[in-house]
């Protein structure tokens, strides 16, 4: 799968318009020089501890090549009249039920639905799975009509809202979206999606199932889980993380981070292949078996299990859980707990060994009999208290907000939000537009190295090059020149800081 | 093992949302938390150390979770364990199916696991008896036909929960010696089961 995705990366790189000699001479005259691949802020300085992904290009250009998926938009965009028709029919036959016949639950900004090849519901993000029963029919019939042409459909564009479908057999999933969003970035958000399924069930359980039972209903298995995936939803509306293909750290002292990283390292076992601490939403270690890497997305899938459930703050859970893309086939169990009853950290040891669970309970005691002996501990604790920074930090005044992504250690850092973005509308909007910005440098066939925008309120500064991603958000009254020398200042402060907000030196057991 | 040492595993079992998370929160805690209804993921342990006589006993129960999706997971749960507390909610029959489920499955691979019968959510029906889908008597001779013990709890009001527990522990102490190979309590570490990995397969 990898090998594919970098082969994919690798033909829409080599149908660019810039030669490679142009994008050496581009880094040798960009202004911060040396900032290579490696050698960025907050890369590691061993190894990664990540899978080593293109930031999402592995995610969107896994199955087909691009040529054929913009020959397959124009298909579809040509029949998009025809099909909408079929999609009006539906919602008029729905339109008896209550619920989801409403003005409201039209207008909701983004639905999102999976079903079954069968056509059969298993998943809407909106109202309920009953009755939408035909409006799944119908999405499977255009799915099979496409397909019986020896085609796939991708989307469909009418009237500002866009329809993108993914075919992930034997799961299918529908995203209606009325933002300004790419069908790229859709997509992702639905493969996320998809992956949160195989993480509960396996691929293998699903295939296997649907061969049985190509009738099933697969909400008899995910009974329970539907607020995992609302939960997800709602993360890629919000959390950079997820658009960036990559995990926030909380601010530590390197030296108090070393010392937790090392004692989670002594406390290793046979079976033990990760052992992840997190602060809230924030990584604050990670410690991996030699040769063993964690993908961004599965520990985003971790991040959602984790956070989406205070069932964990009871006791100690032990619970089966697939990395997609580790292994798609099995399960690992995954022993999870909070180092404390009030405390926001939590330890995840993921374990190979379904019957391991007392050797895990008993790598945690070790931890944080080891750990609780130290400074450092204490240090932690005190670093709670502000797991994030002002911008102000930064001292450049327009500034407003950015996103930085080290892309050798796949880890990102930001600021917490300005009070011009205090709302949860507006901090949705600034990612809406952080989001626009991402799909114009991550564009399949005329990807941008550096964007400008003003606009009425905000500037906007996007710049990437090997090494790094970059976002910045200013105020509007700025200029295109303040902008470059603040991306150039914020790059030297996170040079500064970066043994605080990175990890940079990841240990393996 | 510095952890904790365990006397006696009880696994708790029943269908999603009778209230097994709420029970054992209400033995181990003291507590009942309302909020919307939040299901287990996987399965949560704690140790609860309990007085029977003048020994001190402690219990490792394990929540399971109720959810079909990891039913046949389950085993790791309930191999080994000397009580299992399958509930069923009073207010709902088909729960009371999935109770028998629980019992035949335990029946057939861990005879010697002491099953407690337990009807939860008794403060609905003492609230409004025409809610009461699961006629106590029905229970009781289910109970007795299977050799078990037989409860009416609520977690909410606390009514019958340490009883039902202390009966364990009791049970537990007063059997611990005939069975005098109590290290079956956890999981045998030297064993290595199946494969590197293992999927489940879905057996419908």
């Amino acid at each position: 799968m990898d090998g594919e995705a970098q082969r994919a990366t690798a033909s829409w790189e080599n149908g660019t318009l810039a030669p490679v000699d142009r994008l050496r001479f581009e880094r040798a005259d960009s202004p911060t020089p040396g900032l290579v691949e490696g050698t960025e802020p907050g890369a590691g300085q061993k190894s990664a501890m990540f899978v080593h992904a293109q930031s999402f290009e592995d995610l969107t250009a896994e199955a087909e090549g691009e040529a054929q998926r913009e020959a397959l938009l124009e298909k579809s965009e040509t029949d998009g009249a025809e099909e909408l028709e079929v999609l009006n029919i539906a919602s008029e036959s729905k339109s008896k039920e209550e619920d989801v016949s409403s003005e409201a639950w039209r207008s909701h900004r983004k639905h999102v639905f999976v079903l079954s090849e069968a056509g059969k519901p298993i998943y809407t993000r909106y109202g309920t799975e009953e009755a939408l029963s035909s409006t799944m029919g119908v999405m499977m019939a255009l799915v099979s009509f496409v397909e019986a042409e020896k085609n796939i459909i991708r989307s469909i564009h009418a009237d500002g809202c866009k329809v993108v479908f993914l075919t992930k057999s034997p799961l299918v999933l529908v995203g209606v979206s009325r933002t300004c969003q790419s069908d790229k970035e859709m997509l992702r958000e639905l493969q996320y999606i998809y992956y949160q399924i195989v993480s509960l069930l396996t691929l293998t359980q699903l295939n296997h199932i649907f061969q049985h039972k190509q009738n099933y209903d697969l909400r008899r298995l995910l009974a329970g889980s539907e607020y995992l995936t609302d939960n997800l939803l709602h993360r890629l509306d919000r959390d950079p993380g997820l658009l960036l293909s990559a995990v926030t750290c909380l601010p530590l002292a390197s030296s108090a981070r070393d010392v937790v990283s090392a004692s989670l390292q002594a406390a290793k076992a046979k079976s033990l292949v990760f052992s992840i601490l997190l602060a809230g939403d924030r990584l604050v270690t990670l410690v991996r078996k030699k040769d063993q890497f964690l993908h961004h997305i599965d520990l985003h899938l971790v991040f959602n299990l984790v956070g989406s459930s205070s069932s964990f703050r009871e006791g100690e859970g032990w619970t089966p859980i697939c990395l997609p893309k580790f292994n798609t086939a099995g399960f690992f169990h995954a022993h999870i707990s909070y180092l404390e009853p009030a405390s926001s950290l939590c330890l995840i040891l993921v374990s190979t060994d379904r019957e391991d669970f007392f050797n895990m309970s008993n790598c945690k005691q070790r931890f944080l009999e080891r750990l609780s002996k130290r400074s450092a501990y204490q240090a932690l604790k005190e670093a709670l208290k502000c797991p994030s920074y002002s911008v102000a930090q930064v001292g450049i005044p327009e500034l407003r907000h950015f996103l930085y992504k080290s892309k050798s250690s796949g880890l990102y850092t930001s600021p917490e939000f300005p009070v011009v973005y205090q709302s949860d509308e507006e901090q949705e909007r600034l990612m809406g537009l952080y989001q626009e910005l991402h799909s114009h440098l991550h564009h399949p066939t005329r990807p941008l190295r550096s964007f400008y925008r003003c606009s009425k309120t905000e500037n906007l500064l996007a710049w990437v090059t090997s090494g790094f991603e970059l976002y910045l958000c200013f105020s509007p009254l700025g200029t295109k020149a303040l902008a470059v020398a603040a991306a150039n200042k914020l790059m030297k402060w996170i040079r500064k800081e970066e043994d605080r907000l990175f990890i940079l030196s990841p240990l393996t057991y | 093992m510095s952890a904790m040492r365990v006397d006696a595993k009880v696994v708790m079992l029943g269908k999603e949302s009778v209230g097994k998370t709420s029970l054992v929160e209400r033995y181990v805690h003291h507590r009942f938390l309302v909020g919307p209804y939040q299901n287990t993921i996987g399965a949560a342990f704690v140790a609860k150390p309990i007085q029977v006589g003048d020994k001190v006993i402690t219990l490792g129960i394990w929540d399971t979770a109720g959810s079909e999706r990891y039913e046949a997971m389950s085993r790791i749960y309930y191999r080994g364990a000397r009580a299992a507390i399958v509930c069923y909610d009073l207010t709902d029959s088909s729960s009371f199916q999935r109770a028998r489920f629980w019992v035949k499955e335990l029946q057939n691979f861990e005879e010697h696991c002491k099953i407690y019968l337990c009807g939860t959510k008794n403060d609905l029906v003492e609230g409004d008896r025409s809610l009461r889908q699961i006629d106590y008597h029905d229970a009781q001779d289910f109970a007795e036909e299977i050799g078990a013990q037989h409860f009416e709890t609520s977690s909410k009001t606390g009514s019958n929960v340490d009883e039902l527990f202390q009966k364990v522990a009791e049970d537990y102490n007063n059997t611990a010696l005939q069975y005098m190979t109590a290290e079956e309590t956890g999981v045998d570490l030297g064993q290595k089961k199946d494969s590197y990995f293992y999927s489940c397969c879905h057996s419908n």
